[in-house]
């Protein structure tokens, strides 16, 4: 022991002399041997990652080339097809002249909107996803709240967590699929489709949104002498309101793209017209109803982003419903303009 | 109104024992505050009256009744008030009163009408009843601390147990707190314990004083026993008491 302290003694001082005897002989040469043998630490660990990341490299290239042959990935064929490629592109973008200069023929489109009433079948796609979220949240909810360890003793909570893993696994176009003997294929089909994968999607985030609620109010409220149930309910799921009312704008958004994905099998509303220009080669027609897609989508993206925002602003600030609803409009302008 | 009486309490967690044969009785209507060091075993006494902790060993009897678990009969002021942020001060109160409220009325919010007063009345008490309709996130910590009185309030309890219910305010708001504590007991004629570390603030507020020390009680007595020895040994440094006493203490 005292030995150890001896040492330790010598090197603190030997230490403190150095600025001093830098220049001396017996410093310089013990000091240049810790410095080489640093220095080479260093430099291994450093060819050893330069290695490594060499050997990743290799093997993330194999895998890359080897999927690209697997899909049968050919920039010959890309070069073969660009003429007609830059012909539908054409018709994608059909030109007319403004003031002279040549511009996207915006009228076409336009045409084409009002002769297929894209705006109503866009609010059939619309309808599609919220609909089909509204009827996931209960089960979502259902399967979110249970498969809690907090709520249901492990392991029995991973019936619940299983069933939406399940769920998940399936991409909401394969439930239409299954959906079809039940409703044909039809925007019924589709809707059922997107609140079964609701249940899944939406009731994990719920999950997770419970992991992360505090002990402290739910000892608080099971103190009161509430029943489980009450427990659960004010304890925990008060906690996670505001999240899960969050999540499930999310999902809604998910949703809607969904939706339109639904038209392309078959499932109606605005995906189901891409499909039709697509099969007629009608791809001005195509074109505009990717625009109204686009308007959709980004639309209801807004309108979820500002209810989560008004949420989380409440949640500082205090802001009263009363309030949201008579500056909405003025929100609504600001946020456009600004 | 409640008789509380303790016998050979004891509570291990592994090898430490929180509480080691802890007995006591607090009398009907009795303000008494338990003193004590961080660690000293306040928090499990006061989660073994309430039931959300069960002892090793020993018994605890509310008039005379064995505490078994959660009780309508027994409240809690916690330290961090736990009251839930989305809900109003109003909404926190009536969750004292779920425990007579089936689970569909609490559900969609369908209180009985005396419920409703008395959640009205428990927030006049704490003197909160213009910000009845205020959510408690945006309350101040003093302020969330009165809702979780109130809250203790509703329940209709005849013991209230207070965790630190001070420890996380400014001195000014402690002594605020405090003293709404002790109204409303006083009001309402409730038996209280309420476990405190800043001796100034129990020796305004508390009549009868229990202090445990490594989960020991190691004084039970009144306002003029409470000497300044006394407190010195509750709460002295342990190496310095060492020293003084010139003992070899094994803590």
């Amino acid at each position: 022991m005292s030995g150890g302290d001896s040492t330790s003694d010598d090197g603190a001082r030997s230490g403190e002399d150095r600025p001093r005897d830098a220049r001396a002989d017996g410093g310089t040469e013990a000091q240049s041997g810790t410095l080489d043998r640093a220095l080479r630490d260093i430099t291994l660990t450093k060819r050893i990652k330069w290695g490594m990341a060499f050997l990743i490299s290799v093997v993330f290239g194999f895998f890359f080339f080897e999927a690209l042959s697997e899909v049968g990935f050919s920039v010959a064929e890309i070069l073969y097809y660009w003429p007609e490629f830059q012909e539908a592109l054409g018709d994608f973008f059909p030109r007319t002249t403004l003031f002279g200069l040549p511009f996207v023929d915006f009228g076409s489109y336009w045409q084409f909107i009002q002769e297929r009433d894209l705006f109503g079948a866009a609010i059939v796609t619309l309808a599609m996803g919220f609909a089909g979220t509204v009827l996931g949240i209960p089960g979502a909810l259902l399967l979110g709240v249970l498969g809690s360890e907090r709520v249901t003793p492990y392991p029995f909570n991973f019936i619940f967590r299983g069933t939406m893993s399940v769920i998940r696994a399936i991409p909401a176009l394969v439930w239409a699929l299954i959906y079809i003997p039940l409703g044909g294929v039809s925007p019924f089909t589709a809707t059922l489709a997107i609140g079964t994968d609701t249940m899944g999607n939406l009731g994990r985030l719920f999950t997770d949104a419970l992991e992360e609620v505090e002990d402290g109010p739910i000892e608080a409220i099971e103190s009161t002498g509430a029943n489980r149930r009450q427990t659960v309910v004010f304890g925990m799921l008060s906690q996670v309101f505001t999240p899960f009312i969050a999540w499930t704008m999310y999902i809604l958004e998910i949703n809607t793209r969904i939706a339109v994905t639904m038209g392309l099998i078959g499932g109606g509303g605005i995906g189901y017209v891409l499909q039709t220009q697509r099969s007629l080669f009608k791809y001005t027609n195509m074109m505009a109803t990717i625009l109204v897609i686009f308007v959709l989508v980004v639309s209801v993206e807004f309108v979820s982003q500002r209810v989560r925002s008004y949420i989380r602003g409440e949640e500082e600030e205090g802001m009263s419903v009363l309030k949201l609803v008579i500056e909405f409009p003025q929100r609504m302008v600001r946020s456009i303009w600004e | 109104m409640s008789t509380i009486e303790v016998r050979n309490l004891t509570k291990a967690f592994g090898d430490v024992r929180a509480l080691d044969d802890v007995s006591f009785t607090i009398e009907d209507g009795e303000f008494a505050v338990l003193l004590g060091q961080s660690g000293a075993g306040k928090s499990t006494l006061l989660r073994c009256l309430n039931g959300l902790t069960n002892p090793t060993s020993g018994e605890i009897r509310i008039d005379g009744e064995p505490v078994k678990g959660p009780r309508d009969d027994v409240a809690m002021i916690f330290q961090q008030h736990y009251v839930l942020g989305q809900l109003s001060a109003y909404g926190n109160a009536l969750t004292g009163a779920l425990n007579r409220t089936s689970f569909f009325r609490s559900l969609v919010g369908w209180h009985a009408e005396e419920d409703k007063f008395e959640a009205l009345r428990a927030l006049e008490t704490v003197g909160l009843l213009d910000q009845a309709n205020q959510r408690t996130r945006s309350m101040s910590g003093g302020q969330q601390q009165r809702v979780g009185i109130a809250r203790a309030l509703v329940q209709g309890p005849n013991l209230l147990l207070a965790d630190e219910p001070v420890a996380s305010l400014d001195p000014a708001s402690a002594e605020t707190v405090m003293g709404y504590i002790r109204s409303a007991a006083a009001e309402r004629d409730l038996s209280t314990l309420a476990s405190l570390h800043q001796v100034n603030l129990a020796r305004e507020f508390g009549e009868r004083f229990l202090a445990l020390r490594d989960g020991k009680l190691v004084f039970d007595g009144y306002r003029e026993d409470l000497t300044v020895d006394v407190i010195d040994r509750i709460y002295g440094d342990v190496q310095t008491a060492d020293i003084r006493e010139g003992t070899e203490v094994s803590a």
